[in-house]
């Protein structure tokens, strides 16, 4: 019988999970108001590159293969925004929408022809063995994996912080979120900031993929479902806003997790979902957004 | 060789041509108004040389050199800074904020606290306020900042688009004493205003358009008595402005 305290992690990394790919929707969509549909599948992408590196490179030790996965995913996230988004930026929201989609789909279509349609594993690389402090002192099985998972992800999350909040890009960052056009009078290269949005939004993304992969399986079409369910928690938290997107993701994977276990599956996103309704009548723009800043 | 030189410059929005063909020139060192009613083409005009909007015809040179073909980012890195109309402050972000990002293009560290010594020395309102939200700042300390983030640039041009509007008269004073200072410290000013009175009063030489069109140019002070703009722009001293365009 699972405890509470078990369950809770088990919320936690997946909540982590969301965090990780919510934060690159909230990110690109506060600086250029893009719902990067395809974002989803950039973490599919991200899990399905760490799969490769962990195959063909069987020697790169987990904490080698990660950033080095990061940063490739992170290169593709750029070499998007660059190919199909940038010439867009002007463009009617409903051609934007359709491209984002078109390239999510196009990434989907990419790993099926490349790798397979097949669901796999990566490789455990991490250790898998039960946490014995945690065992002994809250009665809790909790695997070394699941706990590092989750704090690699928190960790992750407090450096976006700091990138965000105490470095010059970070400062250019906010800035073109709160208006873009005055961005270049500072000197400051727009496109290169965009360009460092998407490279960061994309990299987390992978390391997401990484950890689901570690902890669950993934298949070319898994960043359809997650992909929504992130979105979704960004939307919840406020999408635009850091913290939002953290905060709704842990929100939404307890609610899931929470309901699974002590309610049905079959009720899970039923639940979750009604909840979010209900929150979002609370607050229309999300827990922690504003409403939409007026153009100045 | 001139600092600025406009040649024959065309601007439209869509099917609406703003600029018909106008020649400026700015020698290094002069502060010159750009004066003219609503409309009439100033903000069109600056934002044409900072390359925030493409041209349609004519050429720009800073420098001697086109700014075709130059991104605006790079232009300021070149020494061109453009305070926009309605100020362009990040809300947002705070004081300190606003102006460390402005001297993104400032790699030498003397420079950038001789930069720094300099924004504060003509505003100390902005040092006392470097926690402060941007966005929650008076407007006549926005103003500042905005005046402020130009110099964080460490620029040799400086384009202002009314820097006195919506301040008060007292305000506006404060203001244009600072531009008189920017300008004695050599940077070279490019104002444009509706406030010709106080323009005037600064500028070496100035401008006037109407319709997208250069009408009179010549030294400031016989600009200033000249009939046509005696009576289209001293008339009112403190003119109106629409709240936003
Ligand atoms: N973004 C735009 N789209 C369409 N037309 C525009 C745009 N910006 C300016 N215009 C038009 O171009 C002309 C010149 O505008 P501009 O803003 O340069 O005038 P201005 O001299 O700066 O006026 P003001 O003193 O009111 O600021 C006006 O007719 C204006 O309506
Ligand atoms: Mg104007």
């Amino acid at each position: 019988m699972d405890t509470v305290i078990q369950q809770l992690f088990n919320a936690a990394q997946l909540g982590a999970v969301y965090a990780l790919i919510a934060l690159g929707y909230s990110m690109v969509y506060g600086i250029i108001r893009l719902i990067n549909f395809a974002h989803g599948d950039i973490f599919m992408l991200g899990g399905f590159i760490g799969l490769l590196l962990t195959t063909h490179l069987g020697w790169l030790p987990f904490y080698l293969m990660m950033p080095l996965a990061m940063l490739l995913t992170a290169l593709a996230g750029v070499a998007i925004e660059r190919v199909a988004y940038r010439r867009l930026r002007h463009a009617q929201r409903m051609s934007v929408v359709i491209t984002t989609l078109g390239v999510g789909i196009f990434l989907e279509n990419l790993v099926r022809l490349t790798v397979g349609p097949e669901t796999r594993q990566l490789p455990a690389r991490l250790p898998t063995a039960p946490v014995l402090w945690l065992q002994n002192t809250l009665g809790a099985f909790v695997t070394w994996d699941k706990l590092l998972i989750i704090l690699l992800s928190l960790a992750l999350m407090a450096i976006l912080w700091l990138v965000i909040n105490k470095t010059l890009v970070g400062t250019a960052m906010r800035a073109v979120a709160d208006n873009k056009d005055v961005v270049p009078l500072m000197g400051v290269n727009l496109n290169l900031i965009i360009a460092a949005t998407f490279a960061i939004g994309s990299a987390l993304a992978a390391a997401g993929g990484i950890f689901y992969g570690q902890a669950y399986s993934i298949d070319p079409y898994m960043g359809i479902d997650l992909g929504w369910k992130a979105f979704i928690a960004a939307v919840i938290g406020g999408i635009g806003s850091i913290e939002g997107a953290v905060l709704g993701s842990f929100l939404l994977a307890g609610v899931e997790v929470l309901t699974v276990a002590y309610l049905s599956s079959n009720l899970k996103n039923g639940i979750a979902f009604g909840l979010l309704i209900l929150l979002l009548l609370v607050w229309p723009s999300g827990i922690m957004g504003k409403p939409m800043l007026k153009k100045v | 060789m001139s600092l600025l030189r406009v040649e024959n410059l065309s601007v439209a929005y869509g099917a609406i041509q703003a600029l018909h063909g106008i020649d400026l020139v700015i020698e290094e060192g002069e502060i010159v108004s750009l004066l003219g009613a609503n409309g009439a083409g100033k903000s069109t005009a600056l934002r044409a040389i900072s390359r925030m909007i493409p041209l349609r015809g004519g050429d720009i040179f800073y420098l001697d050199q086109s700014v075709k073909p130059i991104p605006p980012h790079r232009l300021v890195a070149l020494g061109m800074a453009h305070v926009p109309e309605g100020r362009g402050i990040f809300p947002n972000l705070t004081v300190g904020e606003n102006l460390a990002l402005a001297a993104w293009t400032q790699k030498d560290r003397g420079r950038l606290a001789a930069s720094y010594g300099k924004v504060f020395g003509l505003f100390p309102r902005l040092e006392e306020r470097r926690e402060q939200l941007g966005g929650t700042l008076s407007g006549g300390e926005q103003q500042m900042l905005a005046v402020g983030r130009a110099l964080m640039t460490d620029c040799r041009l400086m384009l202002l688009d009314e820097p006195s509007m919506g301040l008060s008269p007292l305000l506006v004073k404060e203001v244009f004493r600072a531009l008189q200072e920017i300008n004695d410290q050599g940077t070279t000013l490019l104002l444009v205003e509706q406030n010709a009175h106080m323009a005037l009063k600064i500028a070496h030489r100035g401008y006037v358009l109407e319709n997208g069109r250069k009408v009179l140019e010549g030294p400031a002070a016989r600009l200033a008595q000249d009939p046509r703009v005696k009576e289209a722009y001293l008339g009112v001293p403190t003119p109106t402005h629409p709240p936003d365009d």
